[in-house]
């Protein structure tokens, strides 16, 4: 397994501390490392004051949706008389992110806490986390924490001596990339395919198994940890001064044409221009950076002035139209065919989409075919307007937004790389139309 | 009833106020606004999958799937404004991209929603030029085929099949634009109330493989009507072409039987359409039964009957009217009657409440109690020797000759001749069939509902009331039953359970006896 | 017709002993029997290779499903093998981060190298079996694939022969 590289002067490392630390796996060198001391703290804490101290910190979902994270915490209800459940979010599917895989492969008893402290702060006694089952390794270090953790007496029935109940479960998903969607997730851990679910209900009210249930994502609960032993003001003073909606520091995985991939951690707010070409080291070597996709494959798509103008964080890339999403960066060379890569894009959504909406089970699959035929050479100018045309029907209209995530890389796409298109359509094959049809 | 608190909204320019909860696609209705929909069902639980319905709500961000957003105070709803339209024609154009546009033989062309709705508000011409999936059409047990290439994933026959039947046979199989419905191996269709999957479909991809291509959907004729094949009474609509029944098909009542209706009551109408009728009165010469008029056969009949009791044998099948009636033929020659059910096994469809296909196989089980026969297992042991043995609409299957021979005359009123009946009945009088008259029936928990005729009878056979009520004439017992209606009033007012009520009361949905449960589902 | 084909085949039950007990433990964890269907799924592909339909049908009788039910959400996830696969099923991530790195020439050295004739296709020893997948999230680290159940990362056209050596 690879290890991660070694980390540069300008990240933060925080989640990232012990990333390619093999001693920090393991319960006792966890422990050793200041482990589970924020569990410690946080039973025997009042819930309420874990909420508030999380909302105090300004600390939003890291899965992609940035929804404040303590906010999310105080919509469940103390002593409503009904099982509360925490998922966690650890399907990690959006093409480009791999950053939770990097925690659970090198601190999985950090996820483990962080699970714990947020069952507590909610009032469950059950949290399940939910991984894609393709991370093997990150699976089995998971199951192996879990295993410690019970046998150490930090989850069960009498977590760390308090009396309190915290169980985590780790669960196995089987392949499906929506199952990261936070209702889709759910419907999968009850056993059933990983369909999204019409909100409202929210799954504060009704979520698994039709109980309050909050969902959050893996680097989201393991910064609670930090948050619990420094507080809330050492995390808000990660982040841009004239900012204070995005705090902490962010995890980014970042892949493709780039010189040195992989998993950093930068203060919200770091200059992306700087991340790209001085920590990642820029293009490869007689390339140029054609397009940045900083969000994982679900947003827009950049333009490289567009994502040298932008400060990482959820304001940032906004005014730069797009998105901070999962943190997945995906550069583009101009070595590379754009529309192809879009093509594929539209590949992937339309082979994940759960079928049931009629735009996205249609409209991803044949988004995909008009835009292979256009890399075939046999795309036509109206091609392009229908595209433009099926982007729009995709698009704030079905369940869930994987509809209106295959029609965004399609329209930034088009609206910012167009000659890209049109240049392929120019070359199109002539047909010869056979005698005897003519 | 507890208080419902009530919403105003208003929906395409109208208001309407309706009990909070109500889907705006439910409100729309109550406006008059019919919002273009496939996955909603009033009878199934709310998917909100098919995207057809979405409306425009002001001040809402984003359109509306109709069927899942519920009604609030103040809201404004457009159905068919510009966005509404447009994202429907989005779904309509989506729909129809796989779709093999094979109307000509589709089974569903001119009951189709998606024919329906691509012709009101679609695209004139599909932009798609890529090849269509494709998928073999698959048998899936009992009466349904399944076309998957028609299909529309609305999961309409899923839901029926785990909400409503408890059965969960039906499955969404694959996903992205190769999700289809499949079944297991093995595991068909075969529950009792299956069919209804293939009026819940929505398109022609669920079919009946009985009714597969005998008739095209705008050439058949409908009437409403009740199911003769067991004391439930669901509410049905037959349907004919050329004076052939073709289908039979469930008629929506809350109090009865929802949407729904059962495959043994479904697809048991070959009786309907019989070719063996007897379509004369006939009147024994020596001996053989020769055809005779009217007027004949009721004199000879009348004859039969001058100051002897009569032993009414009836059917549990005919009419409330035509049982009274009979049952004044018992009263006025001091006789009596009985009748007999046919029984078979129970099949509840579990998902609603009181609904079953019932043990006792026969649609009026409870009108011949109330008009005064008597339920047995051998009804003829009853009848005294020399007592005129009527037999209306039985076909005495599996009785006992030596009890018939006890009879003085046989009177025969039916509408076919059973081979007994060719050498032991005096006089045959030719009755409809129940497709083939007006009449009601009561059901088993007392609910009093109209059928009406959907075909014509054959030759000079009478409608049942009216064959019964002139035998009754012409052994001088009144007269004026000249239609369904007059002789159900004249029913209503000599029995005390049926007062109150008329055809106008019932209507097409039916009205509960007095003292009986205020609905079969209460 | 093969007579192979025309066997009677028997299918031994999955959960019995060892793995009985650990569907029962399983099913603690949850207040449905049904929320223990992708892991009971999981048992079965463990087991035997891939998800037979008696294997469905068990599943389904245990957990008090139906197996239409079953095979509604087996076919909804790729993980989940509705066939018996080769000794070496490798499944290869060319979605888009991968593919502007090169997936698609990794794929094509493996399919030369295993002799596969296409995507999807057993090699003729019957050995190999070579299909694209989705994004397995370890972008960074390109080309990465499964080998069943174990996870290689990046795999360049070059490795390729030394990483199917090592499968053996």
């Amino acid at each position: 397994m690879g290890f991660p590289h070694t980390p540069h002067e300008r990240e933060t490392l925080v989640l990232s501390e012990y990333f390619g630390v093999r001693e920090a796996i393991s319960l006792a060198g966890y422990k050793q490392r200041g482990g589970y001391a924020a569990l410690d703290k946080a039973l025997r804490m009042e819930p309420a004051e874990i909420v508030q101290i999380v909302k105090d910190s300004g600390l939003r979902g890291r899965g992609g949706a940035g929804f404040p994270t303590g906010m999310k915490w105080s919509f469940m209800k103390p002593g409503d008389g009904k099982p509360h459940y925490l998922c966690c979010n650890a399907d990690e599917s959006e093409p480009g992110t791999f950053k939770d895989r990097e925690i659970m492969r090198w601190t999985p008893h950090a996820l483990v806490e962080g699970c714990a402290i947020a069952a507590y702060a909610i009032g469950a006694e059950v949290a399940y986390v939910y991984i894609r089952g393709e991370y093997t390794e990150a699976l089995d270090r998971m199951n192996a924490a879990c295993k410690e953790a019970y046998a150490a007496g930090i989850l069960g029935a009498n977590a760390m001596g308090t009396g309190k109940t915290v169980h985590v479960y780790v669960h196995k998903g089987a392949g499906a990339y929506i199952c990261g969607e936070e209702t889709a997730l759910m419907n999968s851990l009850e056993g059933r395919r990983g369909n999204p679910r019409i909100k409202p209900p929210f799954p504060a009210v009704s979520g698994l198994f039709n109980q309050p249930t909050t969902i959050n994502n893996v680097e989201t609960l393991v910064a609670v940890n930090h948050i619990l032993i420094k507080g809330a003001e050492w995390y808000r003073t990660f982040g841009r001064v004239d900012n204070p909606k995005s705090t902490g520091t962010k995890l980014f995985s970042v892949c493709g044409n780039i010189a040195r991939p992989g998993n950093y951690e930068v203060a919200m707010g770091f200059p992306f221009k700087d991340f790209l070409y001085d920590l990642c080291g820029g293009p490869l070597p007689g390339r140029e950076f054609k397009a940045i996709i900083p969000g994982g494959i679900s947003v827009p798509i950049q333009t490289r002035a567009e994502a040298e103008n932008s400060p990482m964080d959820y304001e940032g890339f906004v005014a730069n139209g797009t998105m901070l999403g999962s943190g997945g960066v995906i550069v583009i060379d101009d070595a590379q065919n754009l529309v192809k890569q879009i093509a594929r894009a539209a590949r992937f959504f339309a082979h994940e989409s759960c079928a049931q909406c009629t735009q996205c089970r249609e409209g991803t699959a044949w988004t995909t075919k008009i835009l292979e035929r256009i890399v075939a050479g046999d795309g036509t100018h109206e091609d392009l307007d229908t595209l433009m045309e099926i982007a729009d029907n995709m698009t704030g209209k079905t369940i869930c937004v994987l509809s209106d995530s295959c029609a965004t890389p399609v329209v930034s796409g088009l609206t910012k790389f167009r000659d890209d298109f049109e240049a392929l359509i120019k070359r199109k094959k002539v047909h010869m139309v056979p005698a005897q049809v003519a | 009833m507890t208080d419902v608190a009530m919403v105003n909204l208003t929906i395409e320019g109208r208001a309407v106020r309706v009990p909070s909860g109500t889907s705006i696609l439910e409100a729309a209705k109550v406006a008059g606004v019919l919002v273009p929909h496939y996955c909603y069902h009033p009878g199934l639980p709310v998917a909100g999958v098919c995207r057809m319905c979405l409306v425009e709500v002001e001040k809402a961000p984003k359109l509306a799937p109709s069927c899942a957003t519920t009604v609030a105070e103040g809201q404004v709803v457009h159905v068919h404004s510009p966005k509404s339209l447009e994202a429907r024609k989005g779904v309509l154009e989506m729909l129809l991209i796989n779709h093999p546009l094979d109307c000509p033989i589709c089974d569903q062309a001119g009951e189709c929603e998606l024919q329906d709705y691509t012709y009101q508000e679609g695209r004139a011409e599909g932009r798609y030029r890529d090849p269509k999936r494709f998928n073999p059409v698959e048998d899936f047990g009992g009466d349904v085929m399944y076309v998957a290439n028609r299909c529309i994933l609305c999961t309409r026959c899923v839901r029926f099949m785990d909400d409503i039947a408890h059965d969960p046979v039906l499955a969404v199989a694959e996903r992205g634009d190769r999700a289809l419905i499949a079944k297991f191996d093995g595991e068909d269709l075969t529950h009792a109330w299956a069919g209804n999957v293939i009026d819940l479909c929505p398109v022609g991809a669920l079919l009946s493989k009985d009714s597969l291509n005998k008739a095209r959907a705008w050439e058949l004729d409908r009437s409403a009507s009740v199911c003769p094949h067991c004391s439930q009474g669901c509410n049905m609509i037959v349907e004919t072409r050329d004076n052939q029944v073709i289908r039979l098909r469930p008629r929506p009542n809350d109090a009865v039987n929802k949407f729904f209706m059962c495959d043994h009551g479904r697809l048991n109408y070959r009786w309907m359409n019989r070719q063996d009728r007897v379509d004369s009165p006939l009147v024994r010469q020596h001996d053989v039964l020769a055809k005779a008029d009217w007027e004949v056969a009721l004199r000879v009949a009348g004859q039969l009957l001058g100051g002897k009791r009569a032993f009414v044998l009836a059917s549990p099948n005919l009419s409330n009217e035509a049982l009274f009636l009979l049952g004044k033929l018992v009263a006025k020659t001091g006789g009596s009657g009985a009748f007999r059910v046919v029984q078979g096994a129970e099949a509840p469809l579990p998902g609603v409440e009181d609904l079953a296909l019932r043990a006792d196989r026969a649609a009026n089980v409870r009108g011949a109690e109330l008009a005064g026969f008597v339920r047995s297992e051998s009804p003829l042991s009853g009848m005294q020797g020399g007592e005129v043995l009527v037999v209306a609409d039985e076909e005495l299957a599996g009785v006992d000759a030596t009890d018939v021979a006890k009879a003085g005359a046989i009177i025969v009123i039916g509408t076919t001749l059973p081979a007994w009946a060719r050498h032991a009945a005096t006089v045959v009088l030719p009755i409809a069939n129940t497709v083939e008259e007006d009449g009601t029936f009561t059901n088993l928990r007392g609910r009093v509902q109209r059928f009406l005729q959907a075909k014509a009878a054959p030759g000079l056979a009478r409608p049942s009331f009216l064959a019964i009520g002139d035998l009754l004439a012409e052994i001088g017992e009144g007269s004026g039953y000249w239609t369904a209606s007059q002789t159900f009033d004249a029913l209503a007012a000599s029995h005390a359970e049926f007062a109150g009520l008329s055809y106008d009361a019932l209507g097409l949905k039916g009205a509960p006896l007095a003292g009986a449960m205020a609905g079969a589902s209460a | 017709m093969s007579a192979a084909t025309h066997q009677q085949f028997r299918y031994e039950p999955v959960f019995v002993g060892k793995r009985k007990e650990e569907l029962d433990e399983l099913l603690t964890r949850y207040p449905t029997k049904m929320a223990a269907l992708l892991p009971a799924l999981w048992i079965v592909q463990e087991e035997r290779g891939w998800v037979p339909a008696e294997g469905m049908a068990e599943v389904a009788h245990l957990l008090e499903l139906t197996p239409a039910y079953v095979k509604g959400v087996v076919t909804f996830y790729t993980m989940y093998h509705q066939h018996p696969v080769a000794k070496h099923f490798i499944q290869v991530c060319t979605t888009s981060p991968c593919n502007v790195c090169g997936a698609e020439d990794v794929v094509n050295a493996l399919l030369k190298h295993t002799g596969c004739e296409e995507l999807g296709v057993n090699s003729a020893d019957g050995k190999y079996c070579v299909i694209e997948v989705e994004c397995l999230g370890a972008c960074g680290f390109n080309t990465p694939l499964m080998v069943n159940e174990r996870f290689i990362e990046s795999v360049t056209v070059d490795s390729v022969p030394a990483l199917l050596a090592s499968l053996g």
